[in-house]
């Protein structure tokens, strides 16, 4: 009923467009009901908790008091110590860190699925192909303790079981064996070769997917004007799927700085600890663990604006390149 | 810099695999039959008569422990219900997961019946999870627990301010009854193999030094160079997160100083951190030059604790700095596999002048062990609870077995166990059907002996404990002249009375730095370690200078205060 008083009072003085969007808001009024529950669920969960934001501010300890009575304001001091001194020299490290992890998991990744999505589109038997994909999917299932697990034993010395050494031992490409989980210069690369090996046919779904539906014709007419496999390859497959690559680097620019949480964790130590410690970590370290929950909010809020300030950044360089974007 | 003998309690928790088990009492063995009507004399049915068969209770029980779940048929626990009628629901969190846990439930603000903590930033108490237990204490009704307390209030007591002063947690391990008289010893050492001595011919091991160790290693290492068909490891550091104080530790005992963690405490009860001066720098030029040598293991820096663990179970490491308890499961297994060549002895070297002082008294862990929820309505089933499993008869039920099952009395009253039984208890499966080791990690315990005068468990019987050696293992005591491995460590003298300094509970800035300092040597070691010893000085250089960022005297000023704090009230 409110709907209706709503469309037809109103309805004499507003001008002819705007009453135009009413009714074609009355006409979706379905699909608008339908959305509330959903519009609900993003406000209680996403946008309602954002009151803890609060502790951000607080000398907060949890147990005795609730949130807004009888904790101990302090304005910004959370943010001075998270950002200056000993503190800050270390919080700007893990964010280095964070950032760079994640963008080059972020290329390799990408890249890597990318040219395996290609090959196997271009795999003629079936049979052949499923037993890649399946086995390329695989590691995806697995929890990342056990990846870093094997990540451990597989970078070590070869008389703990580290087979990459030995191998590259018995290529002669390198005379002694290295150890690769306590030099600071290689600690990045180890990140993006676990998530490469572990996401790497995970990642490939949806490419292959924007790969079926590219029209059979294309290829025939390119075949017709005489292009071969990797023209084809080049100038049809790759531009039909431009529009999922592009979305699919906008959405995970806002991942940026929330992943790489479990390898800095499991694998970092004292001496990788300087190209190491995403934020992640530190936050579980200087805040949780020694009970400061203050700090890991202000680490939180620091982390939530840099990831809408990523976000908006690509989705605006893509949309001025002339390319889709999110919104 | 890291409290050190953290957990002494893990530590007697593992000699419990030892153990078998025994009801003083003279009830029927058989757990699994239905209750029987309870005669008031049993030794085993409270006496008080809240907790009865007849009239079954459920308590909730938190706890952290790394000790494994009971299996759903374990006898112990039917025997809960069929004397006491107490059914338990556990809730047990691992250490490495506690931090993340007190926080979720101090958020949520309810607690289950029972709390077993053992956090030492006390944060369940100090946010008020726990109930002030004096008063029920006072009361008389608990007979148990107020001999348990009885001349230590003071030390068990809380007088942080946070909440009332008063006391809130028995303490799981050390309040000591009658004499300690176990053999083993599970502090902190240098440990050596027993097949290098051996193959040294059992060398004089009094006035140990640094260069002595390492030279007998060194040796050892270049005539065996394999183990077993692996690279035999001259020197494990253990070095991972939790466990720093493997690497950071000994400035302190080799200058001759008791475990007080990361601080050492002069004579007129002033301490001060060791980790960036000259006693810490000997230790770690000694480490330099090693690691060059190819003795200290590459990998040391590298590894989590599980695969330290884990190589020392291989046999190939010669030699370590660590506490007995954190390697127990190691030595374990070597010895299920009859490697006792491959185990340890323990060696106390010391720089020059100094008296080593390695072992100390067993200290009380104050400020860990079961408190009672401040939302329980069942405060009283629950002290009761806590009173009638701290008396005799359940101890030795829970530390030894069921007599008859678990272990035998011989005929001067002395138990004992078959082979059998010496088998079942070092069996993990046999012990979580048989044993409720989670639950009595942190419950109070009658360490000791009891008034019949055995030991609280198998493995402090002295007569079980030289029963129990292997035939390697007696070799090595006769070559020594010695009857238990802790006759290889120094007598402890009586302890100071705030010892040890690495137990007190710090405040939030107090805290942050002993992280960061832990942070720094642990970032920065490493690579002066395994750099070259030319460049060894300039990376010392550089260590310091980072060090000198940290506001240490925030960290040494709270040690001291605490100190004080204790010597005020703990001087009963």
């Amino acid at each position: 009923m409110a709907q209706t008083v709503i469309q037809q009072a109103p309805a004499r003085v507003i001008p002819k467009n705007k009453k135009k969007k009413l009714k074609v808001l009355w006409s979706q009024r379905a699909l608008l009901i339908m959305s509330v529950p959903l519009l609900l669920y993003a406000i209680l969960f996403r946008y309602v908790p954002i009151y803890g934001w609060a502790i951000a501010f607080q000398d907060y300890k949890p147990g005795k008091r609730s949130i807004f009575t009888g904790q101990e304001w302090v304005g910004f001091d959370n943010f001075v110590k998270l950002f200056t001194g000993l503190m800050g020299e270390r919080f700007i490290r893990a964010f280095i860190n964070t950032i760079g992890q994640s963008l080059l998991t972020l290329v390799v990744s990408t890249i890597g699925a990318i040219i395996l999505a290609l090959m196997m589109n271009e795999v003629r038997s079936l049979i052949f192909k499923r037993i890649v994909q399946n086995i390329t999917y695989m590691p995806h299932f697995l929890s990342w303790i056990i990846v870093t697990g094997m990540v451990s034993v597989a970078l070590a010395l070869p008389s703990s079981g580290g087979f990459i050494n030995s191998l590259l031992m018995s290529l002669h490409i390198i005379s002694e064996p290295v150890l690769f989980l306590s030099e600071p210069s290689y600690f990045w690369g180890v990140v993006a070769g676990s998530n490469l090996w572990k996401e790497l046919g995970w990642n490939t779904i949806l490419y292959m997917a924007a790969m079926t539906a590219i029209s059979p014709d294309l290829y025939e007419a390119a075949s017709i004007d005489g292009a071969g496999r990797y023209r084809k390859m080049w100038s049809i497959t790759l531009p039909s799927i431009r529009p999922t690559i592009i979305i699919l680097l906008i959405m995970n620019t806002g991942w940026i700085m929330s992943t790489n949480f479990e390898i800095p964790y499991f694998l970092g130590n004292g001496l990788v600890a300087e190209t190491a410690e995403t934020i992640d970590v530190f936050v579980l370290r200087y805040g949780y663990q020694l009970g400061n929950y203050s700090l890991a909010v202000v680490a939180g809020i620091f982390k939530t604006i840099v990831a809408i300030i990523l976000v908006g950044l690509a989705n605006f360089i893509s949309g001025r390149l002339g390319e889709e974007t999110l919104v | 810099m890291r409290k050190t003998s953290k957990r002494l309690a893990l530590a007697l928790a593992l000699t419990l695999p030892l153990s078998l088990a025994a009801c003083a009492g003279q009830d029927e063995p058989d757990s699994g039959s239905t209750a029987p009507a309870l005669a008031a004399d049993d030794p085993l049915g409270d006496a008080s008569g809240t907790l009865t068969p007849q009239n079954p209770t459920t308590l909730s029980v938190w706890l952290t422990t790394s000790q494994q779940v009971p299996a759903p048929d374990n006898k112990i626990t039917q025997l809960l219900k069929d004397k006491l009628g107490v059914t338990l629901e556990y809730e047990i969190v691992t250490p490495d997961n506690v931090d993340q846990k007190i926080g979720v439930m101090l958020a949520g603000g309810e607690y289950p019946d029972l709390i077993g903590t053992t956090d030492l930033k006390m944060r369940l108490l100090e946010g008020g999870a726990l109930l002030r237990l004096d008063d029920m204490l006072d009361s008389g009704d608990y007979e148990n627990l107020a001999t348990h307390v009885d001349g230590y209030r003071g030390k068990m007591s809380y007088t942080g301010g946070e909440v009332d002063d008063g006391l809130y947690i028995f303490p799981n391990y050390n309040r000591v009854y009658g004499e300690v008289t176990g053999g083993t010893h599970y502090g902190t050492a240098f440990w050596i193999q027993k097949r290098v001595l051996e193959d040294a011919g059992w060398p004089d091991i009094t006035n140990m030094t640094l260069d002595k160790y390492f030279g007998m290693i060194e040796d050892y290492a270049a005539k065996n160079p394999e183990t077993d068909g692996q690279k035999t490891i001259g020197f494990e550091l253990l070095t991972s997160v939790g466990y720093e104080w493997g690497m950071t530790n000994p400035p302190a005992f080799l200058s001759g100083h008791p475990n007080n963690g990361g601080v050492i405490v002069d004579d007129n009860d002033k301490a001060t951190i060791y980790a960036n001066t000259d006693v810490a720098k000997e230790w770690y030029t000694k480490l330099n030059e090693e690691y060059n040598k190819g003795i200290v293991d590459p990998e040391s820096f590298t590894l989590t604790h599980d695969q330290y663990n884990a190589k020392i179970a291989t046999g190939a490491v010669l030699g370590m700095h660590d506490q007995g308890w954190n390697f127990q499961t190691s030595t374990q297994s070597l010895q299920a596999a009859g490697q006792d060549s491959y185990t340890y002895v323990p060696l106390m070297p010391v720089y020059e002048g100094a008296e080593p002082y390695y072992a100390d008294r067993d200290v009380m862990n104050t400020n860990q062990g079961f408190g009672i929820s401040s939302t329980t309505d069942k405060s009283e089933q629950a002290m009761r609870f806590l009173d009638t499993m701290l008396s005799e008869p359940w101890q030795k039920v829970l530390s030894w077995g069921i007599e008859g099952e678990d272990y035998e009395v011989g005929d001067d009253g002395m138990f004992y166990r078959t082979e059998q039984q010496r088998t079942n208890g070092k069996d993990l499966t046999w012990r979580s059907s048989n044993r409720l080791d989670a639950l009595l990690d942190v419950l109070p315990k009658h360490n000791g002996q009891f008034t019949d005068g055995n030991a609280y468990s198998p493995d402090d019987q002295p007569d079980e404990f030289y029963a129990t050696l292997s035939d390697y293992d007696k070799t090595v005591m006769e070559a020594y002249d010695k009857q238990t491995w802790r006759q290889f460590v120094n007598t402890p003298p009586e302890n100071a009375v705030y010892y040890p300094a690495w137990s007190i509970t710090l405040s939030d800035e107090a805290n942050e730095v002993n992280q960061q300092i832990a942070d720094t040597t642990v970032q920065n070691l490493p690579k002066a370690i395994s750099g070259s010893v030319a460049d060894f000085d300039a990376n010392w250089q550089a260590y310091v200078d980072t060090f000198d960022q940290i506001d240490v005297k925030v960290y040494e000023d709270a040690i001291n205060a605490g100190i004080q704090d204790r010597i005020k009230n703990w001087s009963e």
